[in-house]
């Protein structure tokens, strides 16, 4: 395979430009966005500053994951390794207090805190929106340090779409992509199917020798896990009238995450147990729009992420013996199952857009959200449940030219806290082709149910801890203040920003005195012989982060487009230090105050019906800080990229071909197991795409010649 | 034709899985814990070649070292008692998980199965012993030793309903009891530790790491078996030390402090674990590594007077002592032939548990 490509690329770069592109390829500015207010507003013109990737930005750059999407494009992303995937940041600030959407609606279910990314499909993304920063007035819980609202691919537009995409590359890495699109009458339907493995890998067998009891070189324990995930969607959409439209949405998702069975040293490399999820959701929403701006749209959805062990040899788990008394020594077989968590959400959102008098756009909304935990072992009864109803405010004054003024609201009253309010104010200078913007807003995050209804022991070595959720916690909290500007000419177009984000009321989980251990907990104290620490949620810890983003693109003619951002950050935080029970102020785990990428990217169509595009993408970042067991080591990385678009697509068949080469300079960390990394990147790895897209009957409407990216053939 | 090979493959695997399901499902009208009791009961009952039987019941471990103690430790046992089975009981479910899944399963080598007390206890019964020994391998009569009374009132109460109740009445129970349970055990324990290390004592200070009791609850008070067996090793050095990782006002800190009392401001330090086995404990709070000495700032002290985030090593090598890998002794006391030796005494001395045996029918 190696061999392979290494032949075909230089020749493909060598060939002589035989034909000037014909399609004028769109500015970027002119891309329309929504996440900041809820409205729509081209990028140059959003009050909020946005971040957008593009369809054909992840087209060219051949990601095979949305981890890699980021981590390439936008200098803000890190990515850590874990257990059960990668943990995300975002300016040093974890998956914990960012808001993923998709097409608006909130991605369900957390394991830790982090969502599992393998509920996006990369190639189903039409393009990204990152808001940085707090946007909870908007949108509620989470949105703390920034919102990432993924909008997924359309093919309204087409009587019939069929798709089918499968990348391969090193590792055994398989993504699977299938579409099947058709509209009868006033019905569309998309039907999507995505599948994703990887067999992992392991960088190195070495363990770090502080850990263990001699060096260990031929440890099992792999780098990144093997997962197979697989996802089937379906949406219909009934549009009665230009006015009206209905749309039914559902999924079914499952994931695996295999952890290697032949460990040879019990005290690190053992495992008993894999980590499945189990997920599906259902919504319904309609839009009923009352003239060019003004619609009103209800949406209600429920989803669910179940996460079980799955076990892959006999393991003992706590649980009741057959007379119903609690023991440590309850058996589990390899091949059977156990529900840890199964996190359902409900929720129902009525909003409307409407124009008011002297040039004020006004969007109002209710929204009520259910959470249920179930959690046999963990809670209380082994249930949990938190609700929240909302209302918010917002108003965008766009009565001068040169002045946008966006002010919004959102009112809370939650379960567990009780009432809060949370604001956000920004403005829009216009002068010539300079764009200032400047805003304040506040995010929160509810207590989830596990926060507040936790109730289990946990013996960890010759201690059992007993783990208490906390019905008393306040909502935990951030401030964020920002100011940047942004300077667009032709194809070039350059922001800088500063921010510094204050989060307060941070939930951690804190040692108390036995003596607080709360009445009625009397069977979770085991025989009474053994001495139990309580712990309990508290709101205690504190952080800042403040940094500057700094981004450039610049198309410098049809065919060749040049960019980068990069990153600068510097966090401080207290987070709580349970061997001296207090405060200690540190910089947050993972976090590098340097980290860039540059990108190039070059399109040259050579007749009707082949196109060329070549991409190199190099990202970089510094050291990146942990409080123990090391630092990860600065890192850069490249990738070159192909891409091979074939047959015009309106003559229906389209193929494409992508291929390239990731991490070119075969950089790997071989630090040992146990110590952290700067990046989990395997080494240089190979990969190609095919991609086969039939559509029929094309119909295009002016909406959608204004939404569309032009440059693309999709 | 690749295809249709790949086909036919996945039609045998589903044929042979539903195979294996059939198999399964007759399994699976067992509950997990009556299921798992079984197997443990058959193996007992496959393994009997005695009427007595003896369980060393110990918290467990996942290192290497402790495994090969504990083998050597029944290996032992089986010499020292010709006429009795012998088994290992971990008490930690996780070390109990790990010890038993792994490569070296599939490569058939032996699976390292410690079943908890409880499960061997019952299985014991169901197999019929006519006598069962259960020896502590804890070191001081502590919070750990009071559950592995409780497993055996457990069995003695037939607590899961399903031992014959006629056998249970009639069943041989002794106890035998830990390394430091009474008064003559700390003079006996000290005098055969000082017999191994009394030139390395006249070198410089030995230092001993027990576990201890928690922070809050000293069971049975046993934490003062400690500051006695210190006292009766002064007798031979003023040299000897005794500490813990776990008990208030014994850790490392205040061994520095009597150390520092009695005029010994530099010099060697030999660290040696007093617990049953080198695990987590000896290999990471006593020989360990670590950055916590802050050039300038010292160790933090926390609320307890403890610091935590060291080594006993590093902490006496970071104090001005000659403190490195090569004065740390990392031998478990079962690894201590002689030491080992007064354990299997006590297993020779355990007493037999009058007045156990309470009839689940008392109506009978």
């Amino acid at each position: 395979m190696t061999g392979r490509y290494l032949y075909i690329l230089p020749i493909l770069i060598s060939l002589p430009v035989m034909a000037q592109e014909t399609v004028i390829p769109a500015e970027q500015l002119d891309d329309v966005v929504v996440t900041a207010t809820g409205t729509p507003h081209t990028l140059k013109n959003v009050p909020v500053q946005t971040e957008i990737i593009s369809r054909k930005q992840i087209e060219q750059l051949g990601a095979a994951s949305f981890e890699d999407i980021l981590s390439q494009l936008s200098a803000g992303f890190d990515f850590n390794a874990g257990d059960m995937g990668s943990q995300m940041t975002l300016n040093g600030l974890g998956n914990n207090y960012i808001l993923i959407m998709i097409d608006g609606k909130r991605l369900n279910g957390d394991n830790g805190g982090e969502n599992d990314l393998g509920r996006i499909d990369p190639h189903n993304i039409d393009h990204i929106e990152i808001v940085k920063g707090a946007g909870s007035a908007l949108y509620g819980s989470d949105a703390m340090a920034g919102v990432i609202n993924i909008i997924t691919r359309r093919h309204d537009d087409q009587a019939l779409y069929l798709e089918n995409t499968t990348r391969g590359g090193s590792y055994l890495d398989l993504r699977q992509h299938n579409s099947i699109g058709f509209s009868i009458g006033k019905f569309t339907s998309l039907t999507t199917f995505q599948l994703q493995h990887t067999d992992g890998w392991q960088n190195t067998s070495e363990e770090d020798p502080a850990q263990t009891e001699f060096h260990i070189y031929d440890s099992r324990n792999k780098t990144v896990n093997m997962y197979t995930n697989g996802q089937l969607s379906q949406r219909i959409t009934y549009t009665p009238s230009d006015r009206l439209s209905l749309t039914v949405d559902g999924y079914l998702y499952r994931k695996r995450i295999f952890r290697p069975t032949n460990g040879r040293y019990p005290s690190c490399d053992v495992n008993t147990f894999d980590m499945k999820y189990r997920d599906a959701g259902a919504s319904i929403g309609t839009e009923y729009k009352l003239n060019g701006t003004d619609r009103i749209t209800f949406d209600a959805s429920w989803d669910r992420h179940a996460y079980y062990y799955h076990y892959t040899a006999t393991t003992l788990e706590d649980g009741y013996d057959p007379n119903g008394k609690f023991t440590h020594y309850y058996p589990y077989f390899e091949g059977q199952e156990h529900l840890q968590s199964d996190q359902q959400r409900t929720m129902a959102e009525l909003k409307g857009i409407f124009s008011l008098p002297a040039a004020n756009l006004l969007s109002a909304g209710a929204e009520y959200r259910y959470d249920y935990l179930n959690a046999p072992m963990r809670v209380k009864d082994g249930k949990a449940n938190d609700w929240t109803a909302a209302l918010y405010l917002q108003d965008e004054f766009t009565g001068l030219d040169w002045l946008n003024v966006t002010a919004g609201i959102r009112f809370i009253e939650n379960k567990a806290f009780g009432f809060h309010a949370t604001p956000k104010v920004s403005a829009m200078l216009k002068a010539g082709e300079f764009r200032l913007r400047t805003g304040w807003s506040k995010g929160f995050k509810s207590p989830t149910p596990k926060e507040q209804g936790y109730h289990y022991l946990r013996t960890m070595g010759a201690t059992t801890f007993l783990y208490l959720g906390n019905t008393d916690l306040k909502a935990q909290t951030s401030d964020y203040l920002s100011a940047g500007m942004e300077f667009s000419h032709g194809g070039f177009s350059a922001s800088v920003t500063g921010y510094r984000n204050v989060l307060d009321n941070m939930i951690t989980i804190v040692n108390l005195p036995t003596s607080q251990i709360p009445e009625g907990t009397a069977e979770y104290m085991g025989d009474g012989s053994a001495e139990i620490i309580p712990r309990m949620y508290m709101n205690m810890e504190d952080a800042r982060t403040s940094g500057i983003d700094v981004s450039l693109t610049w198309r410098i003619n049809s065919e060749f487009t040049v960019g980068g951002s990069y990153s600068w950050l510097d966090t401080k935080a207290h987070v709580y230090d349970s061997k001296h029970e207090r405060l200690k102020e540190v910089t947050i785990d993972g976090m590098a105050n340097h980290k860039g990428n540059v990108y190039g990217t070059w399109q040259h169509r050579y007749n009707d019906a082949y196109r060329l595009g070549l991409g190199l993408y190099g990202r970089a970042s510094s050291t990146r800080y942990y409080q123990n067991n090391g630092n990860g080591k600065p890192y850069q990385i490249w990738k070159l990229t192909t891409t091979h678009d074939i047959g015009r697509s309106n003559k229906g068949l389209v193929w494409r071909v992508e291929a390239g080469i990731d991490n070119i300079l075969d950089y790997k960390e071989t630090t040992p197991h146990g110590l952290h990394y700067g990046t989990t990147t395997s080494g240089r790895t190979f990969y190609c795409t095919l991609s086969v897209k039939f559509s029929k009957g094309k119909k295009m409407n002016t909406k959608d010649i204004e939404r569309k990216d032009v440059g693309d053939d999709d | 034709m690749k295809k249709f090979k790949v086909i036919l493959a996945a039609i045998i695997a589903a044929a042979s899985l539903s195979f294996v399901s059939c198999d399964k499902e007759k399994e699976e009208t067992l509950d997990n814990y009556t299921r798992y009791q079984r197997a443990v009961d058959s193996q007992i009952q496959n393994d009997k070649k005695n009427d007595k039987v003896i369980l060393l019941v110990a918290f467990g471990s996942t290192w290497q070292q402790a495994f090969d103690a504990f083998d050597a430790t029944k290996a032992a046992y089986k010499k020292a008692f010709p006429g009795y089975d012998v088994y290992v009981s971990y008490s930690s479910a996780i070390c109990i998980n790990r010890a038993a899944a792994g490569e070296h399963k599939a490569e058939g080598a032996e699976v390292r199965n410690y079943y908890a007390p409880n499960f061997w206890l019952h299985g014991f019964g169901a197999a019929q012993y006519k006598e069962i020994v259960v020896q502590s391998l804890q070191v001081i009569p502590g919070e750990e030793f009071t559950r592995v009374i409780n497993y055996i009132k457990d069995f003695a109460n037939n607590s899961l309903g399903d031992i014959d109740d006629k056998y249970l009445s009639t069943v041989t129970i002794k106890l035998g009891l830990p390394l430091l349970a009474a008064e003559e055990d700390v003079t006996t324990v000290a005098t055969t530790l000082n017999s191994i290390y009394s030139a390395k004592a006249a070198e410089g200070v030995v230092a001993f790491m027990g576990h201890g009791n928690p922070d809050s609850y000293d069971t049975y008070k046993a934490n003062v078996r400690y500051n006695e067996l210190e006292e009766e090793l002064q007798k031979f050095s003023p040299n000897y030390f005794v500490g813990t990782v776990d008990a208030p006002d014994n850790y490392k800190v205040q061994v520095l402090e009597r150390m520092q009392e009695a005029g010994i401001t530099e010099g060697k330090v030999y660290l040696h674990p007093l617990m049953s086995i080198a695990g987590d404990h000896a290999h990471n709070d006593m020989g360990g590594d670590d950055d916590a000495w802050e050039e300038g700032k010292g160790y933090e002290e926390n609320e307890e007077g403890e610091v935590e985030d060291t080594s006993w090593k590093c902490y006496f090598k970071n104090n001005g002592y000659d403190c490195n890998d090569n004065t740390v002794i990392m031998k478990g006391l079962l690894e201590v032939e002689q030491i080992r030796n007064i354990w299997v005494e006590h297993t020779k001395d355990a007493e037999t548990l009058e007045d156990y045996y309470h009839s689940m029918y008392p109506e009978d």
